[in-house]
């Protein structure tokens, strides 16, 4: 997995690729965790090129969210190619996290 | 001048070889010191008192090298106050690059000052925060077999004729005794937690039921539960929450080892406490929902719960974002896609119950996603379909969990298995 943060129209996206698993959950938790610490908000999760997400990584978004949450900050999914949307949808975690189809519908929600 | 058998020596000879003699000395006792033994502060602190003997040093420091963030960090110091050596291991990290240990490291070459003020790489700064004043150094990298491992000082020394080269020797083999000592305190480690896992896995195997088989009136079950690693995070569980009731759960904790171990242990003990005080499947996972409210790093666990009346057949589930069971009739599969919320333990949900009718042969098979998640060594899933495909045709065998075990065993044949592999199988026998 490799992770990079970028900045477009001001807001701040956190860019994955490959597999989210129990190897790679820990150095994504550094990452997200620092900047829901933060405060950044909204963060939006770039999963155009994410291959498979286990549930260590899912636990690490939900993490993410409680952090968010915690001081009303938006943590938005992006961009989820259809076998990783099915995940969320399968284990009913597209009604825990605000998922958009695209970058751009993320950030002008 | 040798005259017969008589032969003279010069003075200078003899020291000269008094020095040699004494140098082999100091590296015998060194080697005895380092071969006594493979505890490493024991070896260091060995070490270093005899290295502050030999060149009558002050004081002596190990500085050791973080390759993760490329940078020195004191590791033993031997000061005549020892809250100056605390000062100097719980505050003071240095750059490569930085000091003179810092030069050292960063050269791999060994370094004497004798006058640190008249030197710019000295940095002043550990003397300003511990008090310490250095007036000279001796600094020799400390290079194993797998390259810098870190650095030696010795601080103040009053032996300034002391052999550098003999000092390196001693260091070389010094190196060579820390990087055994490292491997063995990993090797002691690694035993002491293959030990903690085997308890830890007989204990959290003591939370699921003492025998994977019950049968209840008409009702049989019959589960499978292999962890990938020593401890899994997948559960399962039995209870009778009344009269000819038969309440089954299946989970599966997010992520695996001890943590994932030590949450389900959680979860089941909460479960055997809550699924005998409430008496419908929602009412049990709402309130679990409650109690695993704050699990540390955003653990979760998807879970089905039901509870079936073992003479009717009436069954009452429900869902909290676990991958749907599939009901077994005699001509049909059907996958049970019941209304579910999401795993337990993330969000406030309400979790709704389903009430089910099972007739007379019906089986329900439930399973984690350890089942279809399984890969093979090009890296594909079964995925949930192909394994209801499999199941489709294998129906009507009498024990379908070991037909998928060994199905999941082909498919992902020469990896590692990644995932627990939890099943239960529940028929249902008489319409009574």
């Amino acid at each position: 997995m490799t992770i990079i943060l970028i900045e477009k129209y001001g807001k701040k996206i956190l860019e994955l690729s490959g597999e989210i698993d129990m190897n790679a959950s820990p150095v994504l938790r550094k990452e997200l965790m620092t900047l829901v610490k933060k405060g950044v908000t909204p963060l939006v999760i770039d999963f155009n090129n994410v291959s498979y997400i286990d549930s260590s990584g899912i636990a690490t978004f939900v993490e993410g969210l409680k952090g968010m949450m915690a001081f009303g900050g938006k943590l938005k999914l992006a961009a989820l190619p259809s076998a990783v949307k099915e995940i969320f949808s399968f284990s009913k975690l597209d009604r825990v996290f605000e998922i958009y189809g695209s970058i751009d519908d993320a950030i002008n929600s | 001048m040798a005259n017969g058998s008589e032969i003279t020596i010069s003075v200078e000879y003899l020291r000269g070889t008094e020095k040699k003699i004494e140098a082999l000395k100091a590296l015998i006792d060194m080697s005895a010191l380092i071969s006594s033994t493979l505890d490493l502060d024991e070896l260091m602190q060995l070490v270093m008192e005899k290295a502050k003997h030999e060149l009558q040093a002050e004081a002596c420091s190990i500085l050791f090298y973080n390759k993760e963030i490329d940078k020195l960090e004191f590791e033993v110091a031997l000061c005549k106050e020892e809250a100056t050596s605390d000062l100097l291991k719980q505050k003071i990290i240095l750059d490569m690059g930085q000091g003179i240990a810092g030069w050292v490291a960063r050269n791999m070459e060994p370094l004497i000052v004798n006058d640190v003020r008249a030197d710019e790489r000295f940095f002043d700064q550990v003397d300003k925060q511990t008090g310490f004043i250095t007036e000279s150094i001796v600094a020799v990298p400390l290079i194993g077999r797998c390259g810098l491992i870190g650095v030696v000082e010795l601080l103040n020394h009053k032996r300034k004729e002391y052999d550098l080269e003999l000092f390196q020797i001693l260091c070389k083999q010094f190196a060579i005794a820390i990087e055994n000592a490292l491997q063995h305190k990993e090797l002691v480690e690694k035993e002491r937690l293959r030990h903690e896992l085997e308890i830890a896995a007989a204990l959290q195997k003591s939370f699921l039921p003492e025998s994977p088989f019950l049968k209840k009136n008409n009702v049989t079950i019959n589960a499978v539960n292999i962890s990938a690693a020593k401890v899994g995070g997948d559960l399962y569980d039995f209870i009778e929450p009344a009269e000819n009731m038969l309440g089954v759960i299946i989970g599966d904790v997010s992520g695996k080892g001890v943590s994932g171990a030590i949450y389900m242990s959680k979860i089941i003990s909460d479960f055997k406490y809550v699924g005998i005080s409430v008496n419908s499947p929602a009412g049990v996972l709402n309130r679990l929902n409650t109690l695993l409210a704050h699990a540390p790093h955003g653990m979760f666990v998807t879970v089905i719960y039901m509870i079936i009346d073992t003479i009717t057949g009436r069954l009452r589930v429900s869902v909290a974002g676990h991958p749907p069971f599939l009901l077994l009739t005699k001509d049909n599969v059907k996958v049970m896609d019941v209304v579910s919320g999401p795993p337990l333990g993330i969000l406030p949900a309400e979790y709704p119950d389903t009430v089910l009718q099972l007739d007379a042969g019906d089986r329900l098979f439930l399973f984690t996603d350890g089942v279809f998640e399984a890969k093979n060594k090009k890296g594909e899933r079964i995925g949930y379909e192909r394994l209801v495909e499999f199941v489709r045709m294998h129906g009507n065998a009498s024990s379908l969990s070991d037909l998928v075990i060994n199905y999941v065993n082909d498919f992902s044949k020469d990896t590692e298995m990644a995932d627990d592999l939890t099943m239960v199988e529940i028929a249902f026998a008489n319409n009574a």
